[in-house]
C-alpha cells in the first residue's frame, strides 16, 4: 500500500472532521424533535430494531394525521449498543445537538438507570421500557415506563401457574441478568405468600446454550409447572430443549420467548404445552386498531411486531397526544404524562401512577394444539 | 442414572463444538504465532455462510455445504491477505489488537448483511433423535460429534502423511530455517489460515441447527475455546480437543451438581488452575519454549 | 471551552480511561506482561467506592482510598502465583481473572446488586461544592489525570521504572544484574492495580451507576488496544490513545448502522500504518516549535522505551 504516514493522518483528521462540521449546523428549525436511543448494534439490537421500526412507523402516522398541530414530528435515533455507558453518551449526544422535547429510551433497565441521572439533569420526560422495579424506585419524576415492570410480569406468571395450571410445586429458571433475576426473586416471594413455595430454581448465563443440566435438575425435583424468565433465543432454544429432553409439565414463559423473533425459531410440537405470559398478545384477528398496526407493520417491515414495539407505538402516540395539548414545554408535558388516567393504546390501558408506572395488565396466552398461533386464556389486571 | 447419561452426552455434544473451535485457533496459533481473537467471529461467520447458502440461496444439501465451505476458504485467504501480511513484523499484542479489531467488523457487517433476528440454520437430520439408554440425543448432535472426530483424523493426515502438512509443521516449529529449506513459507501461512477458517466453517455449519444463529454468538464461543486450548495445551491438536470436551462436560456436569449461576466459574477456575500447576496443558509444548 | 456536554462528557471518558491506561503502561509497556483483566481493577475500585459511600455512607474522599488499597491488596494475591506465567499464558489467565470477576459481580446479588448494578452513587463534593455537572467534574478529573502523568513520569524515569524495562527486554540479563525480577513485576501489576483502581472510583463517582457489564472482559481488551493504538510504552500514546479510541465511534456515528464495522477497520489501519502508534507520529516542525506537542519529560520518556 502507497499511502504515506502523512497522507493516512490527512485522511483520519478529515474524516474525523467532518460530523463537527455537520453538528455545527444543526437545524433548530420547525418540527417538533423526539429523541430516540435504542440498541441497533450488538446483540440487543433483536429488540432494538423493532423499536426503531415501530417509531418510525409512528412517526410517519402522527404526520399523516397533521402532525403536532401542523408542526411535523421528528425523531432522531441513536444507537445505545449493549452498553450503559454507550447509552448515556446516546443520551447526552441528543439532549446537546438535538435538544428534543421528549425522549424514548431504551428496553433494558440497566441503560436505564445508567441514563436516569442525566435525564435529572437535562429535565425532559422520557419513555422507558426496562422493566427492573428499581429503575422507578428511583423516583426519577420525568420518567414513563410504558410497559409493565417486571414485578407485574412475575406476579402475572405466578397468578398463571396457580390459578389456571393450579400448581402445588412450581419450578423457576431464570436468565442471569436484571430482567431474570428480579423476576426469579419476586415470583418466588409471591409463591411463599400463597403458601405454594418454589421446590426448585435454575439459572443460565446469556449466552448459555445447553439447559439440560438446569432442565433435568427441576424435573428431578417434581415440579409440576416450569416459569421461565428469559430473552427472545434463549428462552426459544429453552422450550425446545424441554421438549427433546421430555419435560411433560406445562412451561410458563415470559413475554420474551412468544415474540415472533422467537417463535421463527419453534416448529408447531416444540410449542406444546407451553404457556405465557406476555404483556399484550398482538393479534389481528381482534381487528380495529390492533390489526390495522399489525398489518402495516408487516406490510412495512417484512417482519411481524412484538408486543414491546407495540409498546413504543402506544407511546409515540401518547407522547403525541401530550404535545398537541399542552406543547412541547417539558415541565408542562411531564405534568400532562402524570395525570394521565385511562388513555388506551393499541396495547394496553396507560394510567400513570406517582413513580411513573402506567401499564399493568397483561395477558395469559397459551399455544393453540399443533399450530404455531397464540390464544388468549385471560387477561389480568394487577395493581 | 439415566439423568447422568443424558448430561454425559449433552457435555460432549456442546464440547465437541469448542474442540472444533479451539482447533481452528490452535492452527493459526502453532503455524503464525498469532492468537486469533477474532476465532469466535470466524464460527459466526461460518453459521452464517450457512445461512446464506442453504436458507437463502436455498441451495441443496450437499452444494450448500461445499459452498459455504469455499466461502469460508476465500475468507481465510482474504482474513491472511488484510490483517496477517500488513501486521506479521509487529509485535504480538499489536496484531492481538488486529484480530479484535477486524472481528468487530465482522460482526457488524454480519449484523449489517443479515440483520438482528435470529435463524434456525436447518440440519438434513432435522428433527431426527436418538434413544440411549433411556437418554435422548439429537442425531445431528452425534453427527457433530462424528464430524468433529473425522476433522480431527484428517488433520492427522495432512500433519504427519503428506509433504504439505510437514512443510506447515516446518513453518510452524521455524520460520527462517524453513525459508532457507525453499519452503514456499507465504503459500503455508496462507494455508494454515484457509484451514483455520475451514474448521471454523464446519464448526458454525454443526452448531448452527443446535443452537440458533446470530451475530454475536461469536465471543462466548472464543471464550470457550481459550478455556480449552489452556487446559488441552497451547498449540496442541488432541489438546485442543480433550480441552474442548472437557470445558463442554463442566459446564453441564457443574451446572447439574454444583451450581447453575456459577458454573462458568468453574471452567475458568479449572483453567486457571491449570495456568499454575501445569501451564503446558495436558499435552501442551513447554512453556519456556514460547512466551 | 466551548465544549457542549456531550462533548465534555466523552472527553470526561476519555480521562478516566486514560488513567487507567497509564497504569496499564506500567504491566504492558514498561513490564511487558499482557494483561487482560485490567477491567476487573478498574471494576474493584469502582465496586469499592459504591459500595462504601452507598451501604456504608462513607464519604467519597474516604471511600475511594480504601478501594484503591483493597484493589491493591488483590492484585498481590492474584499476582504473586500468576505472574510465574508470560506472553499469551499470562493474557488468558487474566483474561480468566476478568471473566470471573464478572461473573462474581453479576451473580452475588446480595452484595454487588447482581445485573441490576448499583445506583445513585453520590456526587463527589469538594469544599462543599458538588461536582454535578460536566465541566467541574472535568477539571477534577483532569488534574487527577495531571497527577496520575506525572507520578507515572517520576516513576519512569526512576531506578524502579529503569528495572520494569530491564525485566521486559531481558529478564535474564536483568536477574543478573541483581534485579528482583518477580518483584519488579509484581510492582508493575500493583502499580497498574492501583491506577485502574483510581479510574475505576472516577468512574463510579461520574456514571453514579455502575453494572457488572461496565467491566467486561471487553473492557479489558479495549484499554490494551488504547494502549497500543496510542503508542505503548508511553505516557502521552496511552492518554492519546484513550482519547482516540473512546471518540472515533461517536464520531463515526453519523455514518449510521455501519458505523462500528468502519471503527473496526479505523484501528486496523492505525495499527498498520502507524506501527508505533499514535505517540510515534513525527509532528511537523510547526506544531513543535509551538510547543503544544513538546511536554519534554513525558516525551523524552515516550521515544526512550520505543521498543
Amino acid at each position: 500500500m502507497k499511502m504515506t504516514r502523512q497522507e493516512f493522518l490527512k485522511t483520519l483528521l478529515a474524516a474525523t472532521a467532518m460530523p463537527w462540521v455537520g453538528a455545527a449546523r444543526a437545524d433548530q428549525g420547525s418540527p417538533v424533535l423526539v429523541g430516540a436511543t435504542v440498541p441497533m448494534t450488538g446483540p440487543l439490537s433483536l429488540t432494538g430494531k423493532q423499536y426503531h421500526n415501530s417509531l418510525l412507523m409512528a412517526e410517519e402516522d402522527i404526520n399523516k394525521a397533521g402532525g403536532i398541530n401542523g408542526r411535523s414530528l421528528k425523531i432522531v435515533f441513536e444507537d445505545t449498543q449493549a452498553s450503559n455507558s454507550t447509552a448515556v453518551n446516546a443520551f447526552v449526544k441528543l439532549a446537546q445537538e438535538t435538544k428534543p422535547s421528549l425522549f424514548f429510551l431504551s428496553s433494558y433497565s440497566t441503560q436505564n438507570l445508567a441514563v436516569s441521572p442525566e435525564l435529572k439533569k437535562v429535565q425532559v420526560p422520557a419513555f422507558y421500557a426496562g422493566g427492573a422495579d428499581v429503575v422507578a424506585e428511583g423516583g426519577n419524576e420525568w420518567m414513563f415506563r410504558v410497559r409493565p415492570a417486571d414485578s407485574v410480569s412475575a406476579e402475572g406468571m405466578v397468578q398463571c401457574a396457580l390459578n389456571v395450571l393450579k400448581a402445588k410445586k412450581p419450578g423457576i429458571l431464570y436468565i442471569q441478568n436484571d430482567f431474570g433475576q428480579g423476576g426469579a426473586q419476586t415470583a418466588a416471594q409471591r409463591f411463599e405468600a400463597a403458601g405454594v413455595p418454589v421446590v426448585g430454581t435454575g439459572a443460565y448465563g446469556q449466552n448459555d446454550k445447553d439447559f439440560s443440566a438446569q432442565l433435568l435438575g427441576l424435573r428431578s425435583k417434581g415440579i409440576d409447572v416450569l416459569l421461565i424468565f428469559n430473552y427472545p433465543q434463549d428462552g426459544a432454544l429453552v422450550l425446545r430443549q424441554a421438549k427433546v429432553l421430555g419435560l411433560k409439565m406445562p412451561l410458563v414463559t415470559s413475554s420474551a420467548a412468544l415474540v415472533p423473533a422467537a417463535l421463527q425459531l419453534l416448529s408447531a410440537a416444540d410449542l406444546d404445552g407451553v404457556w405465557g405470559v406476555v404483556d399484550t398478545l398482538i393479534d389481528p384477528s381482534v381487528g380495529g386498531r390492533m390489526q390495522d398496526f399489525v398489518e402495516r407493520f408487516k406490510a412495512k417491515f417484512g417482519t411481524d411486531p412484538d408486543p414491546y414495539g407495540l409498546a413504543y407505538y402506544d407511546g409515540a402516540m401518547l407522547a403525541a397526544e401530550g404535545l398537541r395539548k399542552v406543547g412541547a414545554d417539558p415541565k408542562a408535558l411531564r405534568d400532562w404524562f402524570a395525570s394521565v388516567k385511562g388513555w388506551q393504546g393499541i396495547g394496553h390501558l396507560y394510567s400513570y401512577d406517582s413513580k411513573g408506572n402506567g401499564v399493568f395488565d397483561l395477558a395469559i396466552v397459551k399455544s393453540k394444539a399443533g399450530t404455531k398461533s397464540l390464544e388468549l386464556v385471560q387477561t389480568i389486571k394487577l395493581n | 442414572m439415566t439423568d447422568l447419561i443424558q448430561l454425559l452426552i449433552n457435555g460432549l455434544a456442546i464440547g465437541s463444538v469448542y474442540a472444533l473451535a479451539a482447533i481452528g485457533f490452535v492452527i493459526v496459533y502453532s503455524a503464525t504465532g498469532v492468537v486469533n481473537f477474532a476465532a469466535g467471529q470466524f464460527v459466526m461467520f461460518g453459521t452464517f455462510a450457512g445461512v446464506a447458502m442453504l436458507l437463502n440461496a436455498q441451495l441443496p444439501w450437499p452444494v450448500g455445504y461445499g459452498a459455504a465451505l469455499l466461502a469460508m476458504a476465500l475468507f481465510g485467504a482474504l482474513f491472511f491477505a488484510v490483517l496477517y501480511l500488513p501486521l506479521r513484523a509487529s509485535p504480538v499484542v499489536t496484531i492481538i489488537i488486529g484480530t479484535v479489531a477486524i472481528g468487530i467488523t465482522m460482526q457488524n457487517a454480519a449484523l449489517l448483511a443479515f440483520g438482528s433476528w435470529p435463524f434456525r440454520l436447518p440440519s438434513p437430520l432435522e428433527g431426527v433423535n436418538l434413544t440411549v439408554a433411556g437418554a435422548t440425543i439429537s442425531a445431528h448432535a452425534v453427527a457433530a460429534v462424528i464430524v468433529t472426530a473425522l476433522m480431527v483424523a484428517l488433520l492427522w493426515l495432512l500433519f504427519f502423511r503428506t509433504s504439505l502438512g510437514i512443510g506447515m509443521r516446518a513453518v510452524a516449529q521455524d520460520i527462517k530455517a524453513a525459508r532457507l529449506m525453499g519452503l514456499k513459507v507465504n503459500r503455508l501461512l496462507a494455508l494454515s489460515w484457509i484451514l483455520a477458517a475451514l474448521l471454523a466453517g464446519v464448526a458454525g455449519l454443526m452448531l448452527g441447527p443446535m443452537w440458533f444463529a446470530d451475530t454475536s454468538m461469536g465471543d462466548p464461543i472464543a471464550l470457550k475455546a481459550f478455556a480449552a486450548t489452556i487446559i488441552g495445551g497451547f498449540g496442541s491438536l488432541p489438546g485442543a480437543i480433550v480441552g474442548g470436551l472437557f470445558v463442554g462436560l463442566s459446564e453441564v456436569l457443574g451446572a447439574s451438581y454444583v451450581s447453575s449461576a456459577y458454573k462458568d466459574l468453574i471452567s475458568f477456575g479449572i483453567m486457571i488452575l491449570f495456568l499454575l500447576v501445569r501451564p503446558q496443558g495436558v499435552f501442551g509444548e513447554r512453556v519456556q519454549d514460547r512466551g | 471551552m466551548l465544549l457542549t456536554d456531550y462533548h465534555l462528557r466523552l472527553v470526561n471518558l476519555a480521562v478516566i480511561s486514560a488513567v487507567a491506561v497509564i497504569g496499564l503502561n506500567f504491566a504492558f509497556g514498561y513490564a511487558g506482561l499482557i494483561s487482560l483483566g485490567h477491567a476487573a481493577f478498574v471494576g474493584m475500585g469502582a465496586y469499592g467506592v459504591a459500595l462504601l459511600t452507598t451501604l456504608l455512607g462513607w464519604s467519597s474522599w474516604l471511600a475511594l482510598p480504601v478501594a484503591v488499597a483493597g484493589t491493591a491488596v488483590v492484585a498481590i494475591l492474584i499476582g504473586v502465583p500468576l505472574l510465574r506465567l508470560k506472553g499469551h499464558y499470562l493474557a488468558l489467565a487474566t483474561l480468566g481473572f476478568n471473566v470471573s470477576f464478572s461473573i462474581v459481580a453479576a451473580n452475588w446479588i446480595e452484595v454487588t446488586g447482581g445485573t441490576n448494578g448499583i445506583s445513585r452513587i453520590p456526587e463527589l463534593q469538594i469544599a462543599g461544592h458538588a461536582l454535578s455537572d460536566e465541566r467541574s467534574y472535568l477539571w477534577f478529573a483532569l488534574v487527577v489525570l495531571a497527577a496520575s502523568a506525572i507520578v507515572a513520569a517520576l516513576i519512569h524515569a526512576s531506578r524502579h521504572g529503569r528495572a520494569m524495562i530491564a525485566v521486559r527486554d531481558d529478564e535474564t540479563a536483568s536477574s543478573m544484574t541483581g534485579i528482583d525480577v518477580r518483584r519488579v513485576k509484581l510492582a508493575a501489576f500493583v502499580l497498574s492495580s492501583v491506577y485502574a483502581a483510581v479510574a475505576g472510583g472516577l468512574f463510579a463517582c461520574h456514571m453514579r451507576f455502575i453494572s457488572p457489564e461496565d467491566f467486561g472482559y471487553a473492557h479489558s481488551i479495549t484499554y490494551l488496544a488504547m494502549l497500543v493504538v496510542g503508542g505503548e510504552g508511553s505516557i502521552v500514546g496511552a492518554i492519546l490513545g484513550a482519547m482516540l479510541v473512546t471518540f472515533l465511534p461517536e464520531w463515526l456515528r453519523f455514518l449510521g448502522p455501519a458505523y462500528l464495522a468502519f471503527f473496526g477497520l479505523f484501528v486496523l489501519a492505525i495499527l498498520i500504518f502507524l506501527p508505533s502508534g499514535l505517540a510515534g507520529i513525527r509532528w511537523p516542525a510547526r506544531l513543535r516549535r509551538n510547543g503544544r506537542m513538546n511536554i519534554p519529560g513525558l516525551l523524552a520518556a515516550s521515544e526512550e522505551v520505543r521498543p
